[in-house]
């Protein structure tokens, strides 16, 4: 009797120590989702009768020109950081990852910084940096003159999206950095000295030893960043507000306008479903196209 | 078999759920004290009010006098940017949240939050108060001719100007002389270009790809024309709104406009530096230049009305902001919710505070005939400018700015970005724009 009781609770108790995070995953997450993905078959404008529509508010999403625009926004905007700021990255990893950088700890903290800084407070400075009229880099560069006309920074659409592509680089810059520095430190340092033995000089140490054994590591950086880019929010709704002309509109940007600001749930909850579509087979392409095999 | 005793389970659980939440009904009533309908029991009854800073600025003055007049009822205000609130309140309602009792809510949003069916109908209470509130403020607090809101205050537009600026280019500075001289907006044209070429200064400040529209939607109101018209179909893409259109494209082309748009810093910065003549807006604005962006000019602006698209118009007035009061469905406390609602807007005396400290200008009418509205404003160099407002008020289109407001608004900071980024005509921005407004909001 005694070892059945025993056995019984050896079979459940891991389950009963894991049940934790199910419990609160079904509640806070997956209920959500499902709920989300019931609300996008329905028109409802938040009071309370809800009106079964079927797949029309996909068909109509399809056709909603803003949605690609919103996703075509995010390309370009993609494009303007990623490549530039996983390069940084790397090379400022490497550089706090040698044995010949001073005051490491100063360049860590200084470079991942603009992370944890709260990212309204951050968007703020940058609206005060880029204002067209008296932004300080307008007056900083016409007092050089450099430019003879303020630049419309935030005001036309490519501008715009530059200005939100730079913001997102300098917050997340440190952070890449970091992941990135993680990723060199398991490159053994015999590599190098052989290397180094060989006669390769240190550039071509760093593209024939170290890009390579980063790649998993630019991988995530990579994927992460596709999916942040998707879900901008916080810095177009300050910088732009998606605008002009949603030139900075991305998908939850658009999500929020047609949730909290036109009333549409069940629409809004269709652009959530087809944003997790998207995402999950962008990663996915993504994970195969730097597959080793 | 199985399945009626389910039933029966799930009536019981039903039941007795119903019992408890009874128990703990009167219960908490008990402990708490709060009776709602018992008067002068010395039982307390707390109304949890939302509201943003600057409305809540006007409520405060009246607080200890409302305190006063009724000891049993206890007010928590709960202080938010009107955006969030609407967003909040949006989903408390969605959950039979008795939180909040009282609510503050924007003319401009109105419609939007009676639409979605989640505040407490009214009409019997406002009754007595029918014919004493502009009639106009009604329109965005009915649906079906039942009310849900009790209108606060309204923001007639007038013309801010500034005196120096005007004596250096050559034009009157008197408000009567200066509202005879800028009549029509072809006249506020031509005094456009003098201040330019005699000053540098600009007539009025908004952006060209970021306005807020505000000087568009006053132009259209005084017209009494809008987004939609009275049969609620889209009618921005109407020659008359054209007209309006291309009247500011012209200003903007021209190099008479400071491009920022208006009540932003860059703005507010240019108005400092006395870069900017005029701003044609709601009665609120003489808090934000006195108190906010130029407060060393005391005496330098006036106010007078707005100039009218031609002399002979029937109305010259329009109306911009303004806001209202409204009851949670849910809230435990009606009686009490609409006690204070009523003391704050149904009151001359609660009007008045507000609008003689506070820059509310009432939508209450038995106000002004009141002396109040006498007051001279030093900084406006003594003049009596709430006399400006009420008249603005009196010859105010009965225009209501209806449920997809803000929907149209956005939509139409695009066609001006359209008109100055992309070259495109005013006519093809204005027909795309009412287009889309169409097929979005599903009206005609």
């Amino acid at each position: 009797m005694e070892r059945t009781g025993w056995n019984r609770q050896l079979r459940y108790a891991p389950y009963l120590y894991i049940s934790p995070y199910f419990i609160l995953f079904g509640i806070f997450s997956l209920y959500p989702i499902i709920y989300s993905f019931y609300l996008s078959l329905t028109e409802w404008n938040g009071s309370r009768d809800k009106l079964f529509v079927g797949l029309d508010n996909y068909a109509a999403l399809l056709r909603d020109h803003y949605f690609w625009l919103s996703l075509w926004n995010s390309v370009v905007i993609f494009l303007m950081y990623v490549p530039l700021m996983l390069f940084l990255g790397l090379i400022f990893a490497s550089m706090l990852n040698s044995n010949w950088m001073v005051g490491k700890g100063f360049f860590r903290m200084a470079l991942f910084v603009p992370n944890f800084v709260s990212v309204v407070a951050v968007s703020f400075v940058f609206v005060l940096l880029f204002n067209t009229q008296d932004g300080l880099i307008n007056t900083f560069l016409m007092n050089l003159g450099w430019i003879k006309n303020p630049l419309p920074w935030l005001d036309s659409p490519w501008w715009a999206r530059f200005s939100v592509a730079s913001m997102v680089l300098y917050r997340w810059l440190g952070y890449n950095m970091l992941l990135l520095m993680t990723g060199l430190q398991s490159i053994p340092k015999d590599l190098y000295e052989a290397a180094y033995v060989d006669g390769a000089t240190k550039v071509k140490s760093f593209f024939l030893i170290t890009i390579p054994l980063v790649k998993k590591m630019l991988l995530f950086c990579t994927v992460l960043s596709t999916i942040g880019t998707f879900s901008l929010f916080t810095e177009p709704y300050i910088l732009t507000k998606g605008g002009p002309l949603n030139s900075t509109l991305t998908p939850v940007l658009m999500l929020y306008n047609e949730s909290f600001q036109n009333f549409n749930f069940g629409y809004a909850s269709s652009i959530a479903v087809c944003f997790f579509i998207l995402m999950m087979t962008v990663s996915l392409i993504q994970m195969r196209l730097f597959d080793e095999k | 078999m199985q399945n009626k005793r389910g039933k029966m389970l799930l009536s019981g659980l039903f039941a007795a759920s119903m019992l408890l939440s009874a128990c703990s009904g009167s219960n908490s009533q008990n402990a708490s004290g709060s009776g709602g309908t018992q008067q002068g029991g010395g039982e307390k009854v707390k109304l949890v009010v939302w509201i943003w800073e600057q409305a809540k600025a006007g409520i405060d003055l009246n607080m200890d006098r409302f305190k006063e007049a009724y000891p049993n009822i206890d007010v928590e205000f709960q202080t938010m940017k009107s955006t969030d609130l609407y967003q909040k309140y949006l989903v408390s309602s969605n959950t039979d949240d008795a939180v909040p009792d009282v609510l503050a809510l924007e003319s401009t949003n109105l419609s939007q939050m009676v639409q979605i069916n989640s505040l407490l109908d009214i009409t019997d209470r406002v009754a007595p108060y029918k014919d004493k509130i502009v009639p106009y403020k009604w329109k965005d607090a009915t649906m079906d001719d039942k009310v849900y809101a009790m209108p606060w205050d309204s923001g007639p537009v007038v013309m801010f100007y500034r005196n120096d600026l005007f004596e250096k280019a050559g034009l009157p500075t008197d408000p009567d002389e200066v509202a005879s001289k800028l009549k029509t907006w072809n006249d506020y044209y031509e005094a456009a270009k003098l201040v330019k070429e005699k000053t540098g200064a600009f007539m009025y400040g908004d952006s060209k790809t970021n306005s807020s529209n505000r000087v568009f939607e006053s132009m259209m109101w005084q017209r009494g024309l809008w987004y939609f018209d009275e049969n609620g179909k889209v009618a921005v893409d109407s020659p008359e709104v054209k007209e309006i259109a291309d009247y500011l494209i012209k200003m903007q082309k021209e190099g008479l406009v400071y491009d920022a748009r208006a009540n932003t810093d860059p703005w507010g910065n240019a108005i400092s530096q006395g870069q900017i003549a005029t701003v044609v807006g709601g009665s609120w604005h003489d808090a934000t230049i006195e108190k906010q962006y130029s407060p060393q000019d005391s005496g330098k602006w006036s106010v007078t009305t707005m100039p009218k698209w031609s002399a002979d118009d029937q109305y010259g007035g329009a109306n911009q902001g303004g806001s209202n009061l409204a009851i949670n469905k849910n809230s435990k406390h009606p009686d009490e919710a609409w006690k204070f609602i009523e003391f704050m807007l149904g009151n001359e005396e609660s009007q008045t505070k507000m609008m003689l400290e506070a820059g509310l200008f009432p939508s209450l009418t038995t106000v002004y005939t009141t002396s109040a509205m006498d007051k001279q404003f030093d900084y406006f160099k003594g003049q009596p400018v709430l006399k400006t407002y009420a008249k603005s008020l009196e010859s105010t289109y009965p225009l209501a700015y209806t449920s997809d407001f803000p929907m149209a608004n956005k939509l139409m900071t695009d066609v001006w970005a359209k008109v100055f980024l992309n070259n495109a005509s005013s006519e093809d921005a204005l027909k795309a724009m009412a287009d889309e407004l169409r097929q979005k909001t599903k009206r005609e």
